[in-house]
């Protein structure tokens, strides 16, 4: 398909969308290059399924979902949601940019749409991705304690402070970071998010490997970066308002494109295990148990999408999808670990391995974007109203 | 998209919860939801008028052979016609289908028992047969008030019907039903939890205002989320796209799992009074087991989708945007 032939009904018909993509999937042979490929270094499976959304881009297919004034072809979350579906069901990698690009690209859509429409094409072809700075050696949970520090000077931001745990903080070239401009105790009032590139003067980088020997996450430092003012991301002390739209999409769409790719492991778990014999006592039930797991997250999730692309705002509830997500996620790994047994301790093919980087990351669902705990907590504040811990 | 708009199905939802309070003996309740101009939210939307009766059914804690209609729905084309009123006999696990059963409420003598009954080679056709030729007995167990009772009957019936697909499509459809009444029951258990948590004091403080208890609760509150969407997802699944047959198991699956996390935490919460009669705990719990081994129980069902997906099965998606 040529950009120019991509049919201007597909805007509102996203089955027919979706029904387009199948039909690629199974009939374009340069598919095949991303599929079953297994990567040793998180920088490598990160610039490798960059180029698959570079692909698609060029067929103009992941350009639906976003709005023609920042490069799209129109379209809403549906369509992003359904991309992610069917790259899934073909065997296909969710290409690792589009994790962030869910959480930061609305914000940046909804609140600076001269930036995203510089910017987005870039990042919607592969080119460029970015990283997700809120999180800091002494804010995880508590967001609204952070203390990295971004004072104003003339025209432009002084920065000085880290962040830790960012999302592919190995690979990005520019971070969407949550600092603080108000006084110290100004908690969620004081802050502003901000967009720092990252070969700015005095911004270094240290991946964090996780236990899986994987440099999933990174940790940046900030001393006294200067950042042009016109990179703030809504208003100067504005950032608690930005954070909340973002974790919006953040919640829900993360935890429908996680299921997507969970269920493609799902049956790829399945089909390994298939042919055993001798699977454990109680296995088959797990195995239910597991899919329907899987089954009721992507309910949940796709409802959640379908109220964001009506443009309903979603609030204190999509905890209830974050918790689901978490739940599916360990679910799915443990079994894993549990149904290959020996190969998954010990197995020294690909496949293994993967499995295991899969179970540590799997134990991040449960921590990372607001832990389990803070969700539940979310819950029993705003949604089941109960009384205050602290009251 | 569902042919009721939001303030509609608020309005009936409110009326049905009367209905309910009200009491229901089955004409009362039949009359009530005539009066509700029932047959015309069925027609608008039968996935939520469904959802909403059963839901409710299930909050009151109410018995009634509601479930009845939504199983011969299904047969309507494959029965012979009815000349008088028809109950179900549902089947009891490890009992010779057909023979033995379930009926959820009284029956007049003359009213005829559908029942399933299986041929040696695994053939399902449908039976017709009176009530007088069953002898009843009040199943009183777990959950005494069920007003349920176990039908037995030793005369041969002739199958009226061969059931082919019509067996999973009624079975399905009263799947979905149970899995909306498992899920009304268990939304007055968490909203009992609540006003209990909330309203007794320990140690100074209110119990819910415990970490621990408010964690508890915000779980039972999502599994009962995900029960909702999982049966919405059911619903709205056509059948090229897994649902049917294939969803309402999943579906049930889930509403079985959410009684027991909200149950489990239920009876937690609320100290020892929930372990006694004086509190209305006892009945949530109860009355969801009933309803969760009612045409398959959670663990049992999860058995068959597991044993079916390492067969090879490759169902579709159920679930779409």
């Amino acid at each position: 398909m040529s950009t120019t032939a991509a049919p201007v009904e597909w805007q509102t018909d996203v089955d027919a969308y979706a029904q387009a993509l199948r039909e690629l999937f199974s009939d374009d042979p340069a598919f095949d290059q991303w599929r079953g490929v297994h990567h040793a270094t998180t920088e490598d499976r990160v610039r490798a399924t960059a180029t698959l959304l570079g692909h698609l881009y060029a067929g103009g297919w992941n350009r639906f979902g976003w709005p023609e004034a920042v490069g799209g072809l129109g379209g809403d979350a549906r369509h992003r949601a359904a991309l992610y579906d069917e790259l899934s069901a073909a065997g296909l990698p969710v290409p690792d940019p589009c994790l962030l690009m869910e959480t930061l690209a609305n914000p940046l859509v909804h609140f600076e749409p001269g930036l995203a429409a510089e910017m987005l094409p870039r990042w919607l072809r592969g080119e460029e991705w970015w990283g997700q700075g809120f999180s800091e050696p002494e804010a995880g949970s508590d967001l609204a304690s952070l203390r990295c520090r971004a004072r104003l000077d003339g025209e432009n931001y002084v920065v000085s402070g880290s962040k830790l745990w960012m999302s592919s903080g190995a690979t990005a070239t520019r971070m969407m970071c949550l600092v603080r401009t108000g006084t110290p105790e100004s908690r969620h009032r004081g802050l502003t998010m901000i967009l720092i590139d990252v070969d700015s003067p005095g911004l270094s980088v240290r991946p964090v490997a996780l236990a899986s020997g994987l440099n999933e996450v990174a940790e940046v430092f900030f001393d006294d970066v200067v950042v042009p003012a016109d990179r703030v991301i809504g208003s100067h002390d504005g950032g608690w308002g930005v954070a909340m739209y973002l974790l919006q999409f953040e919640r829900a769409m993360y935890a429908w494109l996680a299921a997507c790719v969970a269920l493609r492991r799902f049956y790829e778990l399945r089909d390994r295990v298939m042919t055993n014999g001798g699977l454990p006592d109680g296995a088959t039930r797990r195995l239910g148990e597991c899919y329907t797991d899987l089954v009721s997250l992507r309910a949940r999730s796709a409802e959640t999408v379908r109220r964001l692309s009506a443009a309903e705002a979603v609030g204190p509830e999509a905890s209830v999808d974050k918790i689901l997500l978490a739940t599916a996620e360990i679910s799915l790994h443990d079994l894993a670990r549990d149904l290959l047994g020996d190969h998954f301790l010990t197995g020294t093919d690909d496949g293994a391995d993967e499995w295991r980087h899969d179970w540590w990351y799997s134990r991040s669902a449960t921590i990372l974007g607001g832990s389990s705990e803070v969700q539940r907590t979310i819950l029993a504040d705003h949604v089941l109203k109960l009384p205050k811990e602290n009251a | 998209m569902s042919g009721l708009d939001l303030d509609t199905i608020t309005e009936v939802t409110a009326s049905v919860r009367e209905v309910f309070a009200a009491g229901t003996g089955a004409a009362v309740l039949a009359k009530a939801l005539d009066e509700l101009g029932w047959t015309e939210v069925v027609e608008a939307d039968p996935a939520i008028a469904t959802t909403i009766l059963f839901s409710e059914q299930g909050r009151a804690l109410a018995s009634s052979r509601l479930l009845d209609d939504v199983v011969l729905n299904q047969l309507g084309s494959v029965l012979p016609a009815a000349s008088g009123s028809r109950a179900v006999l549902y089947p009891r696990t490890g009992a010779t289908p057909g023979t033995v059963g379930i009926l959820l409420g009284a029956v007049e003598d003359d009213t005829e028992i559908v029942s399933m009954a299986m041929d040696e080679n695994g053939n399902a056709s449908w039976c017709l047969r009176p009530a007088s030729d069953f002898t009843t007995e009040a199943i009183t167990g777990f959950d005494p008030t069920c007003g349920w009772s176990l039908a037995r009957t030793s005369t041969a019936a002739t199958a009226v019907a061969a059931a082919g697909t019509s067996w999973d499509d009624a079975r399905a459809a009263g799947r979905l039903a149970i899995t909306a009444e498992i899920i009304g029951v268990c939304a007055s258990a968490l909203e009992l939890a609540v006003s209990h948590t909330s309203a007794r004091h320990q140690y100074g403080r209110a119990l819910a205002s415990f970490q621990a208890v408010r964690h508890q609760l915000s779980e039972s509150h999502a599994a009962i989320e995900s029960a909702r969407n999982t049966l919405a997802a059911a619903y709205a699944a056509s059948p090229e796209h897994g649902g049917g047959a294939w969803a309402a198991k999943v579906a049930k699956v889930r509403a079985g799992q959410t009684q027991a996390i909200v149950m489990r935490r239920g009876i937690q919460v609320l100290g020892a009074m929930g372990l006694t009669l004086e509190s209305e705990m006892h009945r949530y719990v109860t009355r969801a087991a009933a309803l969760d081994a009612l045409l398959g129980g959670h663990a049992e069902l999860a058995v068959e989708i597991g044993t079916e997906l390492l067969g090879g099965a490759a169902p579709a998606r159920v679930v779409t945007i």
